[in-house]
């Protein structure tokens, strides 16, 4: 069996806690069984009763364990959800963390649903749109080209709001209140456009990394966003958490 | 002769009319008067899309008219007189979908900055709708943009409603 090494420079209830999650997991302690009791945990771990509760809430509370009134602590789920969560904070942009750059618009302005910008928004045909361009560039080389659709009604303002040195995240949270709840994230590889490829320098048909991200507050579509970056420059980056159901 | 009425009292709202940027092709323009207008049998007065810079700044407007004209050559040649019955003005949809043959689908790739009315013109909220009438007379517009300091575009003033003012002013006793 598995014990406590008190050299680990880790939380007793920590280490206690991983012991416990792994004989769920394993299902050495099955689905639906009662586990030992506070007292018995602390002897067999030889830890107090504090470690022991601790390390129990956390795997109450995550959903591995189920407390009964009066009967004891059973195993609730060894499974862990098949979907995997955002763990950090949702971002506008995937581009990994430290580097430092601004956009610069190359155009913001309104226009109306073509190709599929309707369905993309869940708006109807006669929705105005704002539409905006941005190009992020690092020591004056272009990296990432950005165009963002938001529907025209969800926030009028953000025509004139400053959108160089504030996200769009920033201003529909601060300013508008909507918070954006859920992201959907598609990434592709594709080929610059010749207009794509005149912004980045590059031939036209050169390979690209393609981002294509809807934003959600609720059941409300607020965004699409278009994104391509050159493959040669800097890294998306996604991190993701897995959750017990 | 106008009861001193001003531009600001008869301008209609400009999210009325469908707004694109100068890039849009003339057949993607093409499909939102259709999509917007046409198919819907919503013909307000006048059928015009605005056209706007990349700073959202009013460029210019488009209408049938200049859409039709900036396909003129090819439209031209490529119908011929017994594809389009002259006195049948139903031939108008019957043209419009002839359009699009091989040819003129090439043409319809031109930016709508080839062939919109550039918006040379404008009225200020506080004018008197006489001088919006003026300067629609006088250079033939349908639409006449209002700007605000002259800066910001808050408007549009429309033959009708400068018409309907002025006949006002002369019809009543």
């Amino acid at each position: 069996m598995e014990l406590i090494d008190r050299e680990d420079h880790q939380k007793l209830y920590f280490q206690l806690y991983e012991i416990l999650r792994k004989k769920i997991e394993s299902s050495e302690w099955q689905v639906g069984a009662q586990i030992p009791t506070e007292d018995e945990l602390c002897r067999m771990f030889g830890v107090s009763r504090a470690t022991v509760r601790t390390a129990i809430l956390e795997l109450v509370r995550q959903g591995y364990l189920k407390r009964q009134q009066g009967k004891g602590t059973f195993v609730n789920k060894n499974i862990i959800s098949e979907g995997l969560n955002m763990q950090t904070s949702l971002k506008e942009l995937l581009l990994e963390e430290g580097i430092e750059i601004a956009p610069r618009v190359l155009a913001r302005t309104v226009m109306m649903p073509v190709d599929d910008l309707d369905q993309r928004l869940d708006i109807t045909h006669d929705k105005h749109i704002i539409y905006i361009r941005r190009i992020w560039t690092v020591q004056d080389e272009p990296v990432l080209l950005q165009e963002n659709y938001i529907p025209y009604h969800i926030c009028p303002l953000l025509l004139e709001d400053d959108i160089e040195n504030h996200s769009l995240f920033e201003i529909f949270d601060k300013k508008y209140g909507i918070k954006i709840t859920q992201a959907k994230n598609f990434m592709d590889i594709t080929r610059l456009s010749a207009d794509e490829a005149r912004v980045f320098g590059l031939e036209e048909g050169s390979p690209a990394i393609l981002l294509i991200q809807h934003f959600y507050s609720g059941e409300t579509t607020i965004m699409y966003a278009r994104s391509v970056k050159r493959p040669d420059r800097f890294h998306f980056s996604v991190e993701l958490e897995r959750k017990v159901v | 002769m106008s009861d001193g009425k001003l531009v600001k009292d008869l301008m209609t709202g400009i999210f009325e009319y469908p707004h694109i940027p100068y890039w849009f092709s003339i057949n993607q323009a093409v499909r939102i008067i259709k999509i917007s207008f046409i198919s819907t049998r919503n013909y307000p007065e006048p059928l015009a899309i605005l056209v706007f810079d990349e700073k959202y700044n009013l460029m210019g407007t488009l209408t049938l008219k200049d859409l039709l004209k900036g396909l003129e050559p090819r439209f031209m040649h490529a119908t011929t007189k017994a594809q389009v019955p002259e006195e049948d003005e139903r031939g108008l949809a019957f043209i419009w979908d002839s359009l699009f043959t091989k040819k003129s689908k090439e043409l319809a790739e031109k930016p709508v900055s080839e062939v919109m009315s550039p918006a040379k013109y404008f009225a200020d909220p506080n004018d008197p709708v006489t001088k919006a009438a003026f300067l629609m007379i006088h250079h033939n517009l349908v639409l006449l943009p209002v700007l605000e300091n002259k800066k910001k575009f808050v408007g549009l003033v429309r033959m009708v409603e400068v018409f309907d003012e002025i006949s006002n002013a002369i019809t009543r006793e």
